[in-house]
């Protein structure tokens, strides 16, 4: 009689003679899940840079109860020159942050806002500083917003910084979009605007360009 | 059945249609004919946005429209040169090429739209287009998240305009000869039903970011997506295996296959379920859609569940498909019920006195001619399409709910009357996504 058993997200299912086996089996698999789920971040970092593409699939897909100690060295890993190791690394940030927004997580959830934040400080490559701001957009609250918003001035940044603020709800990210919108260059006005009309503003003097077209083709019509 | 010949002329369909009472969608004048009068040829005026895959299909079709006198084709765009070029050379001539898709939102005289982009502009093009009083064909899946399908759909009442979605079984025959013997109890009360599907890709040649193509317009094929460096594998096609432009093949076939079967259960009503999804994820490249999942949805009211599977438990003899389980036996259904002939069971089954009827049109043999047949025919009568975009959005959320609950690595409890997850601040912040300037709902 087949059994099934849970390892994190994968059900499988076990046959074997008899139910004791079968139970056993069960708990086995159960038991090494379980023992996966407590790799600590030194760890972690080793199997991600491991050659075997499945150990470090393996690894980053584990990578979620690891939590707020692992973030620091997985974003220097991200940032690495070898493309799979780089985005396993990438990929376990994300299931940390995921892990942590589950409902109730509490003290968890602040840790790992709190270690996003810190990489903030610039020094990480532009690419993987917008991972992070979209890394927050997703669990951050009041405590990111500030950080978010000094990246509003930054030319690489602005974009992602205004749509993670965008999507961080409560008045203290509202503030920051029209804080933004104030001190916004020219060219990035529109932008903050946008933002606050999908906040539910008015803003008035900023008209939308959504529907104003832009892009002309070098493609001739056919004539008849 | 079909063919031409049976196709009612548009006129007579605009005179049936001018008589209707309470004719809510606004036709514009070309169409009807200012004061009485038929309207300048007689015809809709159509455009294609994104001529590539399924949107030179959509093409061709309108080819076949324009030599039966139902149509003028008077554009066609896409951000791809190369494609571009070819699409306006299939048209033929009188026929204006655009790579962005707001010159054609502009031009007065264009009735209706097909959208045939990649999956993460689909909504946005959908609701600009309603805004500037085009009636819309948008392909599945509808949206890549629950607040652009949300918003497709307020657009299309507040505008009134008539928006089919291009999941295509619910106007083919084999699906609704599957439909009708479900509804008239073929297999009994149906308590389960489960698709087969073979496993979403996974991207074995990964390559470094580089410099887009000449011919491709990087910035605007990403639209509203955040801004990244182009890298080969996004496109063209494969967008599919990424969660954020594609989803998948549960978005993908999904979309399809999840359309036929709450048709066949008559399920378009239960909005609210549980979604549990478990998968396996890539073991590497840029993809990042699970090659393997299982997805569980479970309904009450009556209870049932569909069970998505990649690869699921194959019953069936071709790549994909459903089969429905009752308490008297179960039916296959291979692929979603549009290429592939229905069952011979469900074929000689006899609806009983007093059984369901369930409607169809039924004006082409093609399915893709059909579906647009049905569009068309939504257009002129005012009346909803047989995917009408509230039953694509509805279809699109299970899907990207699936999705969803996978990323989360959690069971997630929708509530479909206020389309939220129940008791999950994180997923719910996760039902929108922000939108690259200036490329917004």
């Amino acid at each position: 009689m087949p059994i099934a058993c849970s390892a994190g997200r994968n059900v499988i299912l076990i046959t074997c003679e008899n139910i004791e086996e079968t139970g056993q089996a069960c708990n086995q698999i159960e038991l090494r899940f379980a023992e996966s789920l407590a790799m600590t971040a030194d760890e972690l970092i080793v199997k991600l840079k491991d050659p075997d593409d499945k150990v470090r699939t393996e690894a980053w897909f584990g990578a979620g109860r690891v939590g707020a100690p692992a973030i620091r060295p997985l974003s220097a890993l991200a940032a690495e020159d070898n493309l799979e190791v780089a985005r396993a690394a990438k990929r376990g940030l994300w299931q940390i942050v995921r892990h942590a927004g589950r409902p109730g997580a509490g003290e968890e959830l602040t840790a790992v806002q709190a270690e996003l934040v810190s990489l903030l400080d610039g020094r990480l490559p532009a690419a993987l500083l917008r991972e992070v701001l979209w890394m927050l957009s997703e669990i951050g609250g009041e405590e990111s917003v500030q950080p978010i918003a000094r990246q509003l001035t930054h030319m690489q940044l602005r974009e992602d910084a205004r749509m993670a603020l965008e999507r961080i709800p409560g008045a203290g990210s509202l503030a920051a979009l029209k804080a933004g919108l104030a001190a916004a260059p020219d060219d990035f006005k529109t932008n903050m605007a946008q933002s606050l009309r999908q906040r539910g503003e008015v803003v008035p003097g900023i008209p939308c360009v959504k529907l104003v077209p832009t892009r002309k083709t070098n493609v001739k019509r056919v004539d008849g | 059945m079909s063919g031409p010949d049976r196709h009612p002329s548009r006129r007579t369909f605009l005179k049936a249609a001018g008589a209707a009472i309470g004719f809510p969608h606004i036709v514009s004048s070309r169409v009807l004919g200012a004061s009485g009068r038929t309207g300048a040829g007689n015809r809709l005026t159509v455009g294609v946005i994104g001529v590539g895959g399924m949107g030179l299909v959509h093409l061709k079709n309108l080819l076949e429209f324009r030599q039966q006198g139902k149509v003028n084709i008077a554009t066609v765009c896409d951000a791809d040169e190369g494609r571009l070029g070819k699409a306006v050379r299939t048209a033929g001539a009188g026929v204006e090429p655009y790579r962005d898709y707001r010159y054609i939102l502009e031009r007065k005289d264009i009735d209706a739209v097909i959208i045939a982009t990649p999956d993460h502009w689909h909504a946005v093009q959908t609701v600009h287009a309603c805004e500037c009083g085009k009636h819309v064909y948008v392909e599945k899946p509808a949206s890549v998240t629950i607040e652009e399908g949300k918003a497709m759909v307020a657009a299309a009442r507040k505008h009134h305009r008539a928006v089919q979605v291009g999941a295509q079984a619910r106007t083919a025959k084999p699906a609704h000869i599957t439909c009708t013997a479900i509804r008239n109890g073929i297999v009994g009360r149906v308590t389960r039903v489960t698709c087969w599907h073979y496993a979403t890709p996974i991207d074995n040649d990964p390559v470094p970011d580089c410099d887009p193509p000449p011919e491709l317009d990087w910035d605007l094929w990403l639209g509203p997506l955040r801004w990244r460096p182009y890298n080969p594998r996004y496109c063209p096609g494969t967008f599919r295996w990424l969660m954020e432009s594609g989803g998948g093949q549960i978005r993908d076939r999904g979309a399809h296959q999840f359309s036929t079967i709450l048709w066949c259960m008559d399920a378009d009503r239960q909005t609210s379920y549980t979604v549990e999804a478990k998968g396996t994820p890539p073991s590497k490249g840029l993809w990042d859609c699970p090659p393997e999942m299982e997805v569980v949805y479970t309904f009450e009211d009556p209870h049932w569940q569909l069970v998505w599977g990649q690869p699921g438990d194959k019953i069936g003899k071709t790549e994909f498909g459903n089969v429905f389980w009752g308490d008297r036996g179960r039916l296959v259904l291979e692929w979603e019920g549009g290429h592939k002939p229905a069952d011979e069971m469900a074929v000689d089954f006899k609806v009983p006195a007093g059984g369901v009827e369930v409607a169809r049109t039924d004006e082409y043999e093609s399915l893709d001619m059909n579906h647009k047949a049905d569009w068309f025919k939504a257009i002129r009568e005012g009346s909803k399409p047989a995917v009408d975009i509230e039953i694509g959005h509805r279809v699109a959320t299970m899907c990207n709910l699936g999705n969803l609950s996978y990323l989360l690595g959690r069971k997630l409890s929708w509530d479909g009357v206020k389309q939220q997850v129940v008791n999950d601040e994180h997923a719910n912040r996760l039902l929108g996504r922000p939108q690259r300037h200036p490329y917004h709902l």
